[in-house]
């Protein structure tokens, strides 16, 4: 019986070996993303790496939940994607508010706010 | 952990990738070029791979490995990734960063995630993307004529790279730890039925059965007092009532199957309505506040005037020497 991709329906779950597959790759890309949000100085490169975690997150979601058999964790993938866009909504607000200020995308700039 | 991957294998990798992330991280007194910090780095992320789809069986679709483009997205998205932190010109960065998207896209197809798959880039790539872009262009500062390519001191200086990366490497290291020990004692997943959703849409199981000619004129799939059609999984068959009031039982078309989407939508809308409304309201929070921030008049700081007022006479100091 020939299907297309979109007829094909929940195939079968993956084996805990694939899946541990999937689980690297996020790990990876969080790491990467993590590292990115520590060390790059410019305020929207930062934003972006927050944006490289989330999506680590959203790929670790939909694997358990191909593993799993379990429509949620796709469904949860859809509000990790309402959160980052409403995310980049006001952070990105807040850059230009920041940049008009100051002049400078340097994070350092703000650091007389620490506690 | 030994079933998933080979403990020195991963560790070594990972050691590897540290030296080659904090080489590519743009630094001031950089004496070896990004580019061979960033191929140090995927060589350490192809090792990783090459020695867990060893493990698992065969690389290319034998064994319990995932098919072949999952490594080809894999290496993608991380090799992706990697720039996005390490390219100095954050325009760059942000293009890195849909291919990064793409690529994960990618293997939420592999895992038959169709519909996310789908979002994920109208939204990220369409629409974050291009509000980053803009961003981008409207905070920078405009090239003066002698330094058109100059970058900013801010971009192409890391904060602490050995402490950051060294931290990131360590975690990665645990986490992965972890999670292939604990990965192979995970129950198998129940064979559930997916199909058994194709009960709740006698609409869709009416339309297949008229476009297969299955279905004599006059007649409709019956219902339950639920609504659902009686459908007989086992035998792939579906009760139909005749226009003449009795009832037949016909078999279904061989491709009718429920999709990845209509299963995300019983899901989202019969398991989770609240979450939805609360999604919106985030969403409606979000606007209100970029609304409000950028409405907002913003007064030039005394520092970054008085560095205007210095840019401006050095301007004007050269202007008079060139020209007198």
């Amino acid at each position: 019986m020939m299907t297309t991709l979109a007829q094909a329906g929940f195939p079968a779950a993956m084996h805990q070996l694939t899946l541990a597959h999937y689980l690297f790759i996020s790990g990876a890309m969080f790491m990467l993303g993590l590292i990115g949000f520590l060390t790059r100085r410019n305020l929207i490169i930062m934003f972006l790496c927050t944006e490289l975690m989330f999506q680590a997150a959203g790929l670790a979601l939909v694997a358990f939940s191909r593993f799993h058999m379990n429509m949620t964790g796709q469904s949860f993938v859809i509000f990790i994607v309402t959160v980052a866009a409403a995310e980049a909504a006001m952070a990105l607000a807040l850059v230009v508010l920041l940049f008009r200020k100051r002049e400078s995308l340097d994070a350092a700039e703000w650091q007389e706010m620490k506690g | 952990m030994d079933q998933v991957i080979n403990p020195l294998a991963l560790y070594g990798a990972c050691a590897l990738g540290a030296i080659g992330v904090l080489l590519a991280l743009p630094r001031r007194d950089s004496k070896t070029p990004q580019i061979l910090g960033a191929v140090i780095a995927s060589l350490a992320g192809g090792i990783v791979l090459l020695a867990m789809g060893l493990k698992a069986g065969g690389l290319f679709g034998i064994g319990l490995s995932p098919s072949v483009y999952f490594y080809v997205f894999a290496l993608v998205a991380l090799g992706a990734s990697l720039r996005v932190i390490t390219h100095p010109r954050p325009v760059y960065a942000a293009l890195y960063f849909v291919l990064s998207i793409l690529a994960t896209a990618g293997l939420f197809l592999i895992l038959s995630a169709e519909f996310m798959a789908f979002a994920l880039v109208i939204v990220y790539a369409g629409a974050i993307l291009i509000t980053y872009l803009f961003v981008i262009m409207l905070a920078t500062q405009a090239p003066t004529e002698d330094l058109e390519n100059a970058l900013t001191e801010y971009d192409t200086a890391a904060r602490e790279p050995v402490i950051a990366t060294a931290a990131g490497f360590v975690l990665l290291a645990v986490l992965t730890t972890l999670m292939f020990r604990g990965v192979g004692e995970l129950p198998k997943a129940p064979a559930i039925n997916g199909q058994s959703l194709l009960a709740e849409m006698p609409r869709k199981i009416e339309s297949a059965l008229l476009a297969a000619g299955s279905l004599p004129s006059g007649a409709k799939v019956t219902f339950d007092s639920s609504g659902d059609a009686k459908v007989d999984f086992a035998a792939r068959t579906v009760e139909i009532k005749l226009a003449d009031g009795g009832t037949r039982m016909v078999s279904l078309p061989g491709d009718l199957a429920v999709t990845n989407t209509e299963m995300v939508g019983f899901n989202l809308l019969r398991d989770h309505p609240g979450s939805i409304e609360i999604a919106g309201v985030i969403l409606l929070m979000a606007m209100l506040g970029a609304v409000v921030l950028s409405r907002k008049q913003v007064q030039l700081d005394e520092d970054a005037k008085e560095r205007h007022a210095k840019l401006l006479a050095a301007e004007m100091a050269q202007g008079v020497e060139t020209n007198p």
